[in-house]
């Protein structure tokens, strides 16, 4: 009966803000009392006919896209060498050294790129390309482990000394055994990347400038104006991290029912 | 004689930095031969396999397939069928296309390849399960997979590293005769590495005893449980009943048990010998006719159905003794011809 509770309270204090803001967001008026009064789509209309929302948008989008293009293109390489690294000690420096990003603040990061980006030689601060650099820094731990760990969970090793005695080149091995029996965590491991970077706001904010500023760095923007407004403006936010959560779950939900048949 | 499919000369390889591996390897095996590797873990039974494979290149020695240095070639032309322990099936393919997927590296047209799949499932005995994938087959299934996947592309061997031991008790002997059916069927040179001494010994045209990385013993199963040349492969396969004894006259040996009669040894008279007997050759003695015959008292009995299996002292030494006989134990007899000499004289185990 208790964990029954204990789950019940944690999902209301987990839906409560999301609920409240959704409300929020359809509320004409909301000025000292609990729950706002009148209904309206007007809040929406405003978001996206904002220009500088609009914009952002289009930038986080488009931010997030490169960050999983870029560890897509360094990751998978990164694991399959650490995966085939010939030490274990190499193997778990390695690990250490990717997962460092993880357990540093984002801040960190921030300041690194502003000393040397905002110099002379290096005028890059507040590109579109500077920011999804440092968001890759911030994904690339969370893809490397999702597919390093499904790498060791499949015997991958075991499957490219099948494939290689059956013929197989090394790139042929790589594509047609390496890359599709990863499938599942090379999307799951995308998703998180793109969920992470659509969401972050303590290095963009920093980073941005003006002219290229992610979504959550504008949304802060809103809080000074109508909550209405700002409720909406959350609310697409919230609607984007919930598209990337649902479509991890099936991905990975999928994975899992393919190998869990029964032998 | 036609020339070995498979040839190892002086085949020395050692991991670095250990002091495992294989050393002066010499093994043959002639086209259709079952060759069966067996020792205990770390022998370098598999470091064989992976050798021959191609996943190692040793230190030092000649492999030969089909006649063919194949020191300086690559796993991937190497012509190798290998079915490993885990099966290493591509999980994202369809039955069919794992069995295909080494005609799909050589260029073969996606039709013909898919026929030659199905017909290589035939024989396997998996018509029917083409579609499906890997994970919705059962172990023993899976394997069948892995064996025609490694058949399909004609190879110069077969290569299998504990092809039955993730297998239930029930599928491996089924699945030890179906590799044997499928083995002799397509006549393939193959080496099968194995722990057990029952799939050695049932499976093998020939077995090959390892241990420390050096092959101790290499003859058919029959001479390697007749005649086993030390104290290990007579302990390894099969129960041993070991004794030191010194040469008491040109067919008599004195043992802790007493004096046995044996078939002449033509050894120096006091020189030392050791002896091995097979616990269902002695036999339990109602009277006190013939030689060899011992008093004995009874130290354990242990019923298994079709057999039981007794301990017994025997004047200053143990005996362990297999029958089907129920009677109570008060004498045992041990027929001169049941008494082996073998080579080594100290050192191996006893049990």
């Amino acid at each position: 009966m208790l964990p029954r509770w204990i789950t019940a309270f944690y999902l209301a204090y987990l839906a409560i803000p999301i609920v409240l803001l959704m409300v929020g967001s359809f509320g004409s008026l909301w000025l000292n009392t609990v729950l706002p009064t009148g209904f309206t789509l007007a809040w929406y209309a405003d978001v996206a006919a904002d220009p500088s929302f609009r914009r952002a948008f289009v930038a986080s989008l488009a931010v997030a896209a490169i960050a999983c293009a870029a560890c897509l293109a360094v990751g998978l390489p990164l694991a399959y060498a650490i995966f085939r690294a010939r030490s274990k000690a190499i193997r778990s420096l390695a690990r250490i050294l990717y997962q460092l990003p993880v357990a540093l603040p984002p801040l960190v990061l921030a300041f690194g790129f502003i000393l040397v980006f905002s110099s002379d030689t290096l005028p890059w601060l507040g590109s579109i390309w500077l920011l999804a650099a440092g968001h890759i820094v911030l994904g690339l731990p969370y893809f490397l482990q999702t597919v390093v760990a499904d790498m060791q969970r499949l015997g991958l090793r075991v499957l490219e000394d099948a494939a290689e005695s059956l013929g197989s080149s090394g790139w042929q091995r790589f594509m047609h055994v390496v890359v599709p029996s990863l499938r599942h965590s090379i999307l799951s491991g995308l998703i998180i990347v793109a969920a992470l970077s659509l969401g972050e706001f303590q290095f963009s904010n920093l980073v941005a400038g003006f002219l290229n500023r992610t979504y959550p760095v504008v949304l802060l923007q809103a809080f000074y104006g109508a909550t209405g407004f700002a409720c909406a403006a959350t609310v697409v936010l919230l609607l984007l991290a919930l598209a990337a959560a649902v479509a991890g779950g099936v991905v990975s939900g999928g994975g899992s029912r393919l190998r869990s048949v029964p032998t | 004689m036609s020339a070995p499919a498979v040839s190892l000369e002086g085949v020395s390889f050692r991991y670095p930095g250990s002091e495992a591996g294989v050393h002066d390897i010499a093994l043959t095996i002639a086209p259709g031969e079952l060759v069966v590797c067996i020792g205990p873990s770390g022998c370098g039974k598999t470091t064989l396999l992976r050798l021959i494979a191609g996943f190692l290149v040793p230190d030092a020695g000649r492999i030969e397939l089909a006649g063919r240095d194949v020191g300086a070639l690559p796993t991937r032309v190497r012509e190798c069928g290998v079915v490993f322990q885990s099966y290493a099936l591509f999980p994202h393919m369809r039955v069919w296309e794992n069995v295909a997927y080494p005609l799909r590296v050589r260029g073969v047209p996606v039709e013909e390849r898919r026929k030659r799949a199905l017909a290589m499932l035939e024989q396997v005995g998996l018509s029917g399960f083409a579609e499906r994938l890997p994970a919705q087959l059962s172990g023993g299934q899976q394997q069948r997979v892995a064996l025609g996947r490694a058949l399909v592309f004609n190879p110069h061997a077969l290569l299998l590293d504990e092809p039955l031991s993730a297998l239930d008790a029930a599928t491996r002997t089924t699945m030890r005769d179906e590799i044997r059916r499928i083995q002799r069927q397509h006549a393939i040179a193959s080496l099968l590495i194995t722990h057990d001494q029952d799939e050695a010994l049932s499976l093998a045209d020939r077995v090959v005893v390892m241990r420390d990385g050096r092959i101790l013993q290499d003859a058919p199963p029959q001479a390697i449980y007749d005649a086993p040349t030390d104290a290990f492969v007579a302990n390894f396969v099969g129960r041993a009943n070991l004794m030191d004894g010194t040469a008491a006259g040109p067919a008599a040996i004195d043992t802790p048990l007493g004096r046995l009669r044996t078939r002449e040894h033509g050894r120096k008279l006091g020189a030392p010998v050791r002896l091995l007997i097979r616990p269902e050759r002695i036999e339990l003695a109602t009277d006190t006719a013939g030689e060899n015959v011992f008093a004995a008292e009874l130290s354990r009995d242990r019923f298994f159905g079709a057999s039981r299996r007794i301990e017994v002292a025997v004047g200053g030494g143990h005996l362990e003794i297999e029958t089907n006989a129920r009677d109570t134990v008060r004498r045992i007899r041990i027929p001169p011809d049941a008494i082996q000499f073998l080579h080594d004289t100290q050192g191996g185990g006893t049990s």
